[in-house]
């Protein structure tokens, strides 16, 4: 495995290519923040700007976040490990951006961290994959022979309870939610404007952080991730409250693998699972 | 007057104080502290850093019901809800939070317009102030040195708490910590010893190293005015922000809410909740038109409502220091880094 070091060396010279020779207007990396433990989501936009670029086990931010900020931008480059390479590629299937315009700077990275809890961050709460699947430049080799656990794994104990457990379950973790909306704006597929919880007419649930509005909100937003979520934790990651909403995003990503063969995000020429019909389709959800 | 009891009677502590009304203290969630009302004595724990969300929401809770209605009904027959205050003990708030309440007074008290629902909960409540524990170092976040506040600073607290060794130092700052202390039977005298120990203790909390610069706030208000229409500059502080409200809602000296009429099949409440500058819809007006809808405009609010408008209108820098924004933020925007970047601008 390239060290995290030397995959910050390759993406500033990667970069500084890309801004000297005015390829692209903005390269999207990380940088410094506070302190090497809290780096931040950065935009690269001049040769000058390369320096400030860093790479380490906390840069773990989903970049696709970014990628439609820059409507002027004929081109962005982009750093995208392969949770952030799958949102790409979801979002060139879904139109939002063109892979020609991008210029994905591919990381191949493991062992990388949480900040807040020191912990792995692995296929427990995310797809747990360490190569990107799409990428015109790799900045480091391939990791190959690792251990791989299936990111459904983590499902066994959500699985082994009946409706009405599950259902106590989420309502004890969704009634925490102080409705910050840290989950959606932290998640690459969310890019509704507005979002439907802060429409006013209709309205569609209380603004109020309590049971029914929380219940509205949380469960809206699973089912518009469902065939999308490409479970990278960012959501997760970003809850101040600790609720565990990449349980429920695996879950149905788990479902929609096995009714339609297909997982988010893998390949640029698959059809996003719920626009795509095929006769051959599972119709166990019209039960 | 300086009482003392040991850690280990803490519970007796608290179950005499559930006696006399509603103990609020840190207790453990899933991901952390929160105030919280204590049910069952055993539950108050002195083993915290500091709370997730700020103890504003002891005095402005994020939902405030209002008024019930019913939408077939006259107007007059809308019920308002009754406060129902009831004599609070709100126990552990850190030197940084307890300053916070003292400048959200301003907009709920001082200010001249008296807001109820903040002021009596205000009124029945008696703070207990922890000082942070010397011996572990602030967390990386933190600044409240910066605005001049100590890490056993008793300002702001009715009785203001040390630990020392075994034992928990507990002293009267003001009138109504006097009155509570004198009613707790199970606490002991302080000896001489203690309360050299307890007024060192503050000293060598106003030396507790945070983060640390020297921040005039009218020089600080200015320096932000001028550098308001600097877009570059913000946009620059904002290109990672998120625009979400983790960094409002934790936040102990954020007030802006919204009223709303939530209704269901005809029957409904008016009520406050949270709203926070960070939204998109918060600055939305009724004719669609909506001034900020740039991130950095939202980001630009946040900073500049604390440490310039704030100053200019109030004197005061609204912010504590508490690093709430800062440990909490997604993507790891720090305001203290802001105003230092401001400063140099």
């Amino acid at each position: 495995m390239t060290d995290f070091k030397q995959i910050e060396n390759n993406l500033k010279k990667e970069a500084k290519k890309l801004l000297e020779s005015a390829e692209v207007p903005v390269v999207l990396a990380y940088t410094r923040g506070y302190d090497e433990k809290h780096p931040m989501p950065f935009a690269a936009k001049s040769v000058a700007d390369v320096e400030k670029i860093v790479f380490n086990e906390y840069c773990n931010f989903n970049m696709a976040r970014y990628i439609m900020r820059f409507p002027d931008a004929a081109k962005i480059a982009i750093a995208a490990k392969a949770a952030d390479s799958r949102a790409l590629v979801v979002l060139i299937q879904e139109e939002k951006v063109r892979r020609e315009d991008l210029v994905i700077l591919g990381i191949p990275a493991s062992g990388m961290k949480d900040p807040k809890t020191d912990q792995l961050i692995d296929s427990r709460t995310t797809g747990g994959l360490y190569n990107p699947v799409e990428y015109d430049i790799l900045l480091g080799e391939e990791i190959r022979g690792q251990k791989t656990v299936s990111p459904y794994a983590v499902l066994a104990d959500y699985e082994a309870m009946d409706k009405e457990a599950r259902w106590a379950f989420w309502k004890g973790q969704l009634d925490k939610c102080i409705r910050c909306y840290a989950c959606r704006k932290a998640c690459p597929m969310c890019y509704c404007d507005p979002c439907f919880i802060d429409q006013n007419k209709p309205r569609w649930a209380d603004k109020a952080p309590q049971s029914p509005g929380n219940m509205m909100y949380h469960l809206t937003r699973f089912h518009h991730l469902a065939g999308r979520c490409i479970d990278c934790g960012e959501c997760s990651r970003a809850c101040p409250v600790g609720i565990p909403l990449y349980l429920f995003h695996k879950k149905v990503a788990k479902e929609c693998e096995e009714m339609f063969g297909q997982a988010a995000g893998m390949k640029l020429e698959d059809k996003p699972v719920l626009v795509d019909f095929r006769v051959e389709d599972s119709d166990q959800i019209l039960k | 007057m300086l009482k003392k009891i040991s850690i280990k009677k803490i519970n007796d502590l608290a179950a005499a104080l559930m006696e006399k009304g509603t103990l609020l203290a840190p207790v453990k969630e899933a991901a952390g502290h929160n105030f919280a009302e204590i049910k069952d004595p055993q539950q108050l724990d002195l083993d915290y850093y500091n709370t997730i969300v700020s103890p504003k929401t002891v005095f402005l809770p994020q939902k405030e019901d209002f008024v019930r209605y019913e939408t077939a009904k006259p107007v007059a027959e809308a019920q308002p809800v009754a406060l129902n205050i009831k004599a609070t003990f709100l126990f552990g708030v850190r030197p940084c939070d307890a300053k916070s309440f003292q400048i959200m007074d301003i907009h709920f008290h001082a200010s001249g317009i008296i807001d109820p629902y903040w002021q009596q909960r205000r009124d029945a409540t008696v703070i207990f102030g922890s000082a942070f524990d010397l011996d572990i170092p602030a967390q990386d976040a933190d600044f409240y040195q910066t605005l001049g506040i100590g890490a056993a600073d008793p300002e702001g607290s009715d009785v203001f708490m040390v630990k020392k060794g075994e034992d928990l130092l507990m002293k009267a700052i003001t009138p109504q910590g006097e009155e509570i202390l004198a009613r707790l039977a199970m606490l002991g005298e302080g000896k001489p010893a203690d309360k050299k120990y307890f007024e060192e203790y503050i000293k060598k909390g106003s030396q507790h190293q945070t983060r640390n610069m020297c921040l005039d706030p009218q020089v600080i208000a200015k320096k932000l005015e001028d550098i308001f229409h600097s877009g570059e500059f913000w946009q620059a502080q904002s290109a990672a922000c998120l625009s979400c409200g983790i960094c409002t809602f934790v936040c102990p000296t954020c007030y802006c809410f919204d009223i709303c009429d939530d209704t269901l099949f005809s029957r409904g409440v008016r009520r406050r909740v949270w709203d926070a500058c960070m939204f998109t819809d918060f600055t939305l007006e009724a004719s669609g038109h909506n001034p900020r809808t740039h991130v950095y405009q939202r980001l630009r609010q946040k900073v500049c409502h604390k440490y310039s408008f704030h100053v200019r209108k109030y004197g005061v820098i609204s912010c504590v220091g508490c690093g709430r924004c800062t440990r909490y933020c997604p993507v790891n925007i720090d305001i203290y880094s802001i105003i230092q970047d401001a400063m140099k601008a």
